[in-house]
């Protein structure tokens, strides 16, 4: 057993270091064999998982009862129309949606935003059968919820992928904010049948571009940044 | 509806009407909770031979159906928490981790609120602090040792923190024993001051690092006897003495007092045989802004602070505060959520501020005579540390004394500081750690 020389604590035959100020322990004259057992494992433990399994079972099988419940009376009883779509769509996306927090927790961000993404493109083209045209839905609804849904995975990406800091995250949301905006405006117009054009998205874009320019000024400028982020820390 | 109620027949089967209400100190803890957070303790005890997991369940199986308020899961109801007995499976002991105290899910692990690990020849219980303080815990702790013994066919006797497995609880093992004694006719302000606060590099989650130091009781007591104080008195001090160190040799514009969240166990001056909380924290401090302090007047100041405030009249008072937030009826009708945000808040900005490191001393630990040849020894975790600094927990068997550090932070300077001047003093110091270092 040695002791720090510079602590003069005795330590533990199993520490090669001392705990309290890093040094290494060098003891010509006691070179164990075999290395000592340590009096604490290794191995390191995991914070147990939440079972979600009956809170899973018991949503799916709410939102199937419903589901399946207004379509035997969408097609028993009152049959004017197919007024049970609504339903069975919306129940759809909440247990799509439901998935990452209760049916499968490890499920990634984009791939969860992605099938959220597809199921409320179903819901609207489940609506389709109940309108006379479904020119909406190719013209605007599909093609919003296509930017909306790719918008909010290329946001995940770059939060988890390139930086999460605050006056990153801000400048994120400002670009895309401006072409969500450009985007919306561009295909109403198509679906009007109107010249592309921007009008009031060129307003958002205007500003969103200062704010932009604003942001990667202050984030490429490393005093300017830290300056910003004391004055706004919260 | 039956509160706190035992049925006799409640022991095989439980009664569906049996509820919990959680006590004074035990309402703060589950409101703390977070994903990286939680207040659980570990009490370990070390045997002379090695641990055999399937006798440890039995035991374990065995014991706990004399704990009512440890074999039990939390709840949320409108306005406050409550405990319900947990009829699950488990909880199952398991192989020892090297990362202890790591946050507890509460609808992980069956829905329990304490883990029994295994490793080597070591036993040990987790508990949330929800459920009961060390002497609570300890008191588990030990029976499910006496009945694992048992199991192994020796002779134990029942006595100090073993329970005698086939009686049923008495109703006040159950009691929340602060309501009995919150009897003041004044509720006396406790000022919160600022205090200096270590400032350390948070590790990974969940790293827990721990250092313990394992003394010789009669050399700490002669070295202690010679400054005149108790053994508590003079940990406390050279952990005040470590802090102020740190202080000092960190840059700062002023200096801040230095002061120590120190639990008190209430039994000592309130009869009461609780297995659930039943402690108050006093705060052992020095002002540097007064002027320089030597070892010698830190000794002093918290002698003298120990001698007046640790005091029945002045816990009494202490308790009473806290008693009054519980049975103000406005506080009372105030849903659970925001009596949730305002306490974390109050914790957060004030309660955390106020000391500088925590200390407890759960003192000299009696078993059963014929229990002592199988221990080496007990140690005593305080748990993760709610904000980035040190926590110290001080237990003696025998001639054994353990001072067991815990951090989540990377820098050992307080452990170092107060081990060192330990040395000083001339009493002999084993380190033992879990902390692994990177080759440089």
């Amino acid at each position: 057993m040695s002791y720090c020389v510079n602590c003069g604590v005795k330590l533990e035959p199993s520490l090669d270091r001392c705990p309290l100020c890093n040094t290494p322990v060098l003891n010509p004259n006691d070179i164990p064999l075999d290395r000592p057992v340590s009096p604490f494992p290794k191995e390191k433990g995991q914070v147990e998982v939440v079972k979600r399994k009956d809170l899973a079972i018991l949503l799916s099988v709410v939102l199937l009862a419903t589901g399946g419940t207004c379509l035997l009376l969408n097609l028993l009883a009152f049959q004017n129309h197919f007024w049970s779509l609504y339903v069975i769509g919306a129940c759809l996306v909440i247990w799509v949606m439901a998935i990452p927090a209760v049916i499968y927790t490890r499920m990634s961000m984009p791939l969860s935003l992605l099938l959220d993404g597809a199921a409320i493109a179903l819901y609207q083209y489940l609506i389709c059968f109940n309108t006379t045209d479904n020119r909406w839905f190719l013209q605007l609804g599909l093609p919003i919820t296509v930017l909306v849904t790719a918008l909010a995975i290329l946001l995940t990406l770059l939060i988890r992928k390139v930086s999460h800091s605050f006056l990153a995250v801000a400048l994120y949301i400002f670009s895309e904010i401006a072409v969500l905006c450009v985007g919306i405006e561009l295909l109403i117009r198509h679906f009007l049948e109107r010249d592309p054009a921007l009008t009031w998205s060129a307003l958002v874009l205007a500003i969103c571009c200062v704010i932009v320019i604003a942001l990667v000024t202050i984030i490429s400028r490393a005093r300017l940044r830290n300056a910003v982020r004391r004055r706004l820390h919260f | 509806m039956s509160e706190n109620q035992a049925s006799p027949k409640g022991r095989k089967k439980t009664d569906p009407k049996t509820w919990y209400r959680l006590d004074l100190s035990a309402i703060v803890y589950p409101t703390l909770q977070r994903r990286d957070f939680s207040s659980v303790y570990r009490l370990s005890v070390l045997l002379k031979e090695d641990i055999q997991p399937d006798i440890l369940q039995k035991a374990v199986d065995i014991a706990l159906k004399r704990f009512p308020t440890y074999k039990v899961t939390i709840r949320k109801g409108l306005f406050w928490r409550y405990l319900e007995p947990n009829d699950r499976p488990g909880p199952f002991v398991q192989k020892d981790i090297k990362n202890p105290c790591m946050p507890m899910n509460f609808k992980a692990n069956n829905h329990y609120l304490m883990r029994v690990y295994y490793y080597g020849r070591r036993i040990s219980l987790e508990a949330h602090h929800s459920l009961g303080d060390g002497t609570g815990g300890m008191c588990v702790l030990q029976t499910i040792t006496a009945v694992y013994l048992r199991l192994l066919g020796h002779k134990i006797s029942n006595g100090y923190f073993v329970l005698d497995v086939d009686s049923e609880p008495d109703p006040e093992e159950l009691e929340d024993a602060y309501m009995r004694y919150a009897n003041a006719k004044v509720c006396p302000s406790r000022p919160a001051a600022e205090t200096y606060r270590v400032r350390g590099t948070k590790e990974p989650f969940h790293t827990f690092n721990i250092i313990d130091g394992i003394l010789s009781v009669k050399e700490v007591a002669t070295v202690a006897a010679s400054y005149k104080v108790t053994i508590t008195e003079y940990l406390n001090a050279v952990l005040l003495y470590a802090l102020l160190q740190k202080q000092l040799n960190e840059f700062h514009l002023k200096l801040k007092p230095v002061r120590i969240a120190m639990p008190v166990n209430l039994r000592r001056f309130f009869p009461s045989k609780t297995l659930r909380n039943f402690i108050t924290m006093v705060y052992p401090f020095i002002d540097p802004r007064l002027g320089d302090y030597t070892f010698d007047d830190i000794v002093r100041q918290v002698h003298n602070y120990m001698r007046f405030y640790i005091d029945e009249k002045f816990l009494r008072g202490d308790i009473t505060t806290n008693a009054e937030t519980k049975r103000n009826p406005f506080i009372r009708i105030v849903p659970l959520f925001i009596k949730d945000f305002v306490v974390r808040m109050f914790y957060t900005k004030v309660q955390d501020r106020n000391s500088s490191a925590g200390l407890t001393n759960m003192g000299a630990l009696k078993v059963p005579e014929d229990m002592k040849p199988f221990i080496d020894r007990f140690d005593i975790y305080m748990g993760q540390p709610f904000s980035s600094r040190t926590n110290c927990a001080i237990i003696s068997f025998e001639d054994i004394l353990t001072i067991n550090f815990a951090s989540c932070i990377v820098e050992a300077d307080v452990e170092r500081n107060f081990f060192r001047k330990l040395v000083e003093d001339g009493i002999h110091v084993t380190i033992e750690s879990n902390r692994t270092y990177d080759e440089d």
